[in-house]
């Protein structure tokens, strides 16, 4: 976008923009750093043998798995009927689902709470799990039936023609066409999904069903406030959507900026 | 959310254009009710129970369990308006959306320009500026902690650099706690900006930015009045999720000054936790509060839409002008 034209705009455009990464470092230095005060790697260790730490990520690897097969089965089959099938008012039901895209889960805390105590799900993994579903829905519906729209409509017409029926057309065409647009999806669930913070410390009473999110809190229970070790958990807990994040880079920054990138 | 707007209205128009089959063919295209339903049930049901639902508990007095129900009318509401922790919070919203915002706006062209130029390690960079967005907020609230408190990392950084009169309790007082909290939205936030202006800014026509320096323009005149106007839509809808993000705003404060020092860094969100599941609550109250929060992400999101679009196409419409004085002059010669 600058245009570069010597060495010097070359090398005061590379210090500025290393300077300015600087800010964003900070932090994550301060953790590390910290993490390793004391016994060192040694603080690593202890917070691995804690019992139950590896409930934490499995809790949390429960509910995101959860929440992807709901949320992928639901979008996807939602973008073929939008799409390609015939359905009365389609517009209007599109615009229901799309009005819910403004809505702050805070709003959802106070109603789900109570429903959730009057039908005894308080402490299960439904209690976070569906209200994540749900918020996630209408945002991946948007961005899948974009995508489901630019397949040819021929497509589906042969099949049919070859005596496919909707099943078919769903599992043989569409599962397969779409999926550099779920893969995205599947990324944007999984972030949101593993760093839920407020959804679980309201709905997972119980100390075993505890998230990654809330494994800091547990360590400063655990611990009396031990930093270095509340921070090693931290970091621990940071690292998977970090590695999530590097290796699918690209499908990632294209879930996030979504129907800007046409 | 003009992303979205974008593509609800692109995705509308296909539909009586392209999507759907040919007209004559209609009756043979088979019914798509059944495949809609799931994901609406789950998402519209679920949703739209909540709100009223909400709109219902917000008429009564209720600590919830087996505690009687109590109605009160308006008394939720008007309890809300003359509470001063709710201006407060109301506030502080308004002051983190503000800030962030510019800094996420300013901060993400700044570097997608950057990293669209050429220049070293482009990918380092864009790494460090997107783990950010990444990482759990509740996990990082744990190393923000150790950047601002009292002997932590800010303050060494400041007193080794001598300015030993700034080094100060930043999340231990009322002066400075919105400010940490607003400073540590910034960090998360920059990187969602730069993804969205990154991505958008290699849409950008490269001939049109070779005409304006053929024309003799600058870098800086260049990312001013050519990039910047076709940024606009991002921006629109950046201004849209930050409200939103403003508004239910939870993690970081709960973590770092859990709304304190007294009630200085409260936020609509830490408030309807407190008011759900605290010790001392009234989820009435905290339906109310809902109630109230919801009326404003959904005014507001309005709002933006429909000014952000109008300046679009009043920008359109010059060009349109320009456009046609061109061809008259074209003509003329």
């Amino acid at each position: 976008m600058f245009d570069i034209r010597s060495y010097r705009q070359q090398i005061i455009l590379q210090i500025t923009v290393t300077i300015a990464v600087i800010p964003f470092l900070i932090p994550i230095y301060a953790m590390v750093s910290r993490s390793l005060d004391g016994r060192g790697w040694g603080n690593y260790l202890a917070v691995l043998e804690v019992p139950g730490f590896a409930r934490f990520f499995l809790n949390s690897a429960i509910i995101a798995g959860a929440s992807i097969l709901i949320v992928y089965f639901a979008t996807l089959m939602a973008a073929f009927g939008f799409s390609k099938l015939r359905v009365r008012n389609k517009e209007v039901l599109f615009w229901m689902m799309m009005a819910a895209l403004t809505l702050p889960e805070v709003v959802l805390i106070a109603p789900l709470y109570t429903t959730a105590v009057q039908l005894g799900m308080l402490g299960t993994f439904w209690s976070v799990i569906l209200p994540i579903a749900a918020l996630q829905i209408p945002f991946a519906v948007l961005l899948t039936r974009g995508y489901v729209d630019g397949i040819p409509d021929a497509l589906f017409e042969a099949a049919r023609l070859d005596g496919a029926n909707t099943w078919r057309m769903f599992w043989s065409i569409l599962v397969p066409m779409a999926k550099p647009m779920a893969v995205a999806i599947v990324v944007l669930i999984l972030i949101f999904a593993w760093n839920a913070y407020l959804l679980p410390k309201v709905f997972l009473i119980n100390d075993d069903m505890g998230v990654v999110t809330l494994l800091p809190e547990f360590f400063k229970r655990q611990y009396n406030d031990d930093t270095p070790k509340v921070l090693a958990a931290a970091v621990i807990t940071a690292i998977p959507t970090v590695v999530a994040y590097i290796a699918l880079q690209r499908h990632f920054e294209r879930g996030l900026a979504g129907g800007a990138i046409k | 959310m003009t992303i979205v707007d974008k593509s609800i209205n692109e995705v509308s128009s296909k539909g009586s254009k392209r999507g759907g089959w040919p007209k004559r063919a209609t009756h043979l295209v088979p019914g798509g009710l059944r495949w809609i339903l799931p994901g609406f049930i789950l998402s519209v049901g679920l949703i739209y129970y909540s709100i009223i639902y909400s709109g219902y508990l917000s008429f009564f007095e209720w600590g919830g369990g087996r505690g009687a129900m109590t109605p009160v009318g308006f008394d939720n509401y008007a309890q809300a308006f003359t509470d001063p922790t709710f201006w407060t919070a109301l506030r502080n919203t308004f002051v983190y959306f503000f800030a962030v915002f510019g800094v996420q706006v300013a901060g993400g062209v700044l570097f997608a320009a950057a990293l669209h130029s050429k220049i070293y390690l482009s990918n380092l960079y864009k790494v460090i500026i997107v783990i950010p967005v990444v990482v759990a907020p509740a996990t990082m609230a744990q190393a923000h902690i150790q950047v601002w408190q009292t002997d932590g990392v800010l303050n060494t950084i400041l007193s080794s650099l001598g300015f030993e009169s700034l080094v100060q309790s930043w999340i231990g007082q009322s002066s400075t706690s919105l400010l940490v909290i607003t400073l540590v939205g910034c960090w998360g936030a920059v990187g969602f900006g730069f993804i969205l202006f990154y991505a958008a800014m290699a849409q950008i026509d490269p001939e049109m930015l070779e005409a304006a320096r053929m024309d003799g323009a600058g870098n800086l005149l260049i990312l001013w009045s050519v990039v910047l106007p076709s940024l606009r839509p991002v921006t629109v809808s950046l201004a849209i999720l930050n409200f939103i993000t403003a508004l239910r705003l939870f993690d970081n404060v709960w973590l770092i000054t859990q709304g304190g020092p007294a009630g200085s860094s409260e936020f609509l969100g830490t408030i309807i936790y407190s008011e759900t599941a605290g010790t001392q609550r009234n989820l009435g109250y905290a339906a109310a509060l809902s109630m109230i929060l919801l009326v404003i992400a959904v005014s507001t999101a309005v709002a933006i839409q429909l000014r952000g679009r109008e300046k679009v196409l009043s920008v359109k419409g010059q060009r349109k002008r320009q456009a046609k004085r061109a061809q008259k002059e074209e003509t003329n010669v």
